[in-house]
């Protein structure tokens, strides 16, 4: 290892779990945004995003915390509790958008051409329509674009996360990006009919 | 191969295809122009990933997942004192907790001022954590029989711990911590069940360090 090379996840861990406090500090420092946004971005909220991350890093700090880092990185050990307590937060809000149309077999719009809410996306009116637009996917579709477009995790990790073989985080991501590219275009062309997307609030 | 293969395995869109992948979005332009599409939706999210990078959780997190730590690893060094002391402490601790309740069955059982509820140990402040504990504060100053420790009946305050000032931020952070541990705060515990643990909440100053703690589930008797 390099002289300056920061320690790793796993490093960090043992260290804290001996009782490390810098240790603790800097692996809460290193993961703590991804949580805090993950959390933010599938709940709506900054309270609940907030307990999510204390919870998160209060259940490391559990004698029986679970984490073995032979069945997966510390980071996706982590996404999964924060997605866990989400869920839990949504069930218990049940702000989220009703599953009826999160079935695997629900019907997906065809990947069309909208050249016009493309262009747009590099525009600041743009970003943020396309921000509404995640927030406003069907959880599971939304989970998976935060974690792998947003938090830039890869699939096999996002599976991890997930709970789910890496070909069903694959199909997931192909029907979330069709059905923003679907939602953007019913932006820019309110007269079409609306989907069953509903958007959620941010309360931030 | 195929439109259907491609998509199976196709890389992620922030990746650049290659191998036969990359043949077939040649081969293929209805593949093409959607990966195309899927490419600048993957761009667009990464500008919306960048507008929230420095999103993050407010620094009182921090705060009380630091005093969480400490609370707790703190336990644990005062707690791993040879083993020959274990006993010796336990005893101790036992004739103190009969000396004081001699002392109270003795000089009477007095009515407090007002009636306290005890928390409802809520995972994190909230307004009614802060009240309850300026009230405590308030209550010790008037009643120091019932409480020395400016924390209320429940609460033990920390060795050298400093008091709560009154209208200062606290928190209340529940950790759980080896039974062990309470023999510093000079509760009995048995040998038996010290290695078992037990849930606990710990009040934070507003420097984060803990002031005092309460046993929220001690599975009956600590003995």
């Amino acid at each position: 290892m390099p002289p300056f090379a920061s320690p790793n996840d796993d490093d960090l861990f043992v260290r804290l779990r001996e009782g490390d406090e810098q240790a603790f500090v800097a692996l809460y420092r290193r993961r703590q945004g991804s949580i805090y946004r993950f959390a933010m971005h599938m709940s709506g909220s900054a309270t609940a995003a907030e307990d999510i991350t204390q919870e998160v890093f209060l259940a490391l700090l559990r004698g029986d915390c679970g984490y073995d880092p032979k069945r997966g990185t510390l980071a996706g050990y982590l996404f999964g509790i924060a997605r866990k307590l989400v869920l839990r937060n949504l069930e218990r809000s049940r702000a989220d958008v009703s599953l009826e149309a999160d079935g695997e077999d629900v019907a997906i719009p065809e990947l069309a051409v909208h050249d016009n809410a493309l262009a747009d996306l590099t525009r600041r009116e743009g970003i943020e329509t396309l921000r509404r637009a995640v927030s406003a996917l069907p959880r599971r579709y939304r989970e998976v674009v935060i974690l792998c477009d947003l938090e830039e995790l890869d699939y096999a990790d996002a599976a991890a996360v997930v709970g789910c073989p890496i070909g069903t985080v694959r199909s997931r991501m192909h029907r979330a990006r069709a059905l923003l590219l679907e939602k953007l275009h019913q932006d820019r062309n309110p007269k079409l009919a609306v989907g069953p997307l509903k958007p959620m609030r941010y309360a931030i | 191969m195929n439109c259907h293969e491609f998509w199976n395995t196709a890389p992620q869109p922030g990746a650049e295809a290659g191998g036969d992948h990359a043949c077939h979005l040649a081969e293929c332009p209805a593949c093409a122009a959607k990966w195309e599409h899927h490419r600048a939706l993957t761009a667009g999210l990464r500008l919306v990933a960048e507008e929230w990078r420095s999103t993050e959780a407010p620094a009182r997190v921090e705060a009380g997942l630091t005093a969480a730590f400490r609370a707790q690893h703190g336990f644990e060094r005062r707690s791993a004192r040879p083993s020959w002391w274990m006993p010796v402490l336990a005893w101790a601790s036992a004739a103190a907790a009969m000396v004081v309740i001699s002392m109270f069955l003795v000089r009477g059982w007095q009515p407090a001022a007002a009636t306290r509820e005890p928390l409802a140990a809520p995972p994190r402040t909230g307004p009614a954590t802060l009240e309850f504990a300026s009230q405590q504060q308030d209550g010790a100053a008037d009643d120091s029989e019932e409480d020395s420790s400016g924390f209320g009946r429940d609460f033990v305050r920390l060795p050298n711990a400093a008091r709560i000032e009154p209208n200062e931020d606290v928190n209340l952070v529940r950790v759980e911590v080896p039974r062990s541990t309470l023999i510093a705060l000079g509760l009995a515990v048995s040998e038996d069940r010290a290695s078992e643990s037990v849930l606990a909440d710990v009040v934070l100053g507003s420097d984060g360090m803990a002031r005092a703690v309460r046993v929220v589930d001690d599975g009956g008797s600590l003995e």
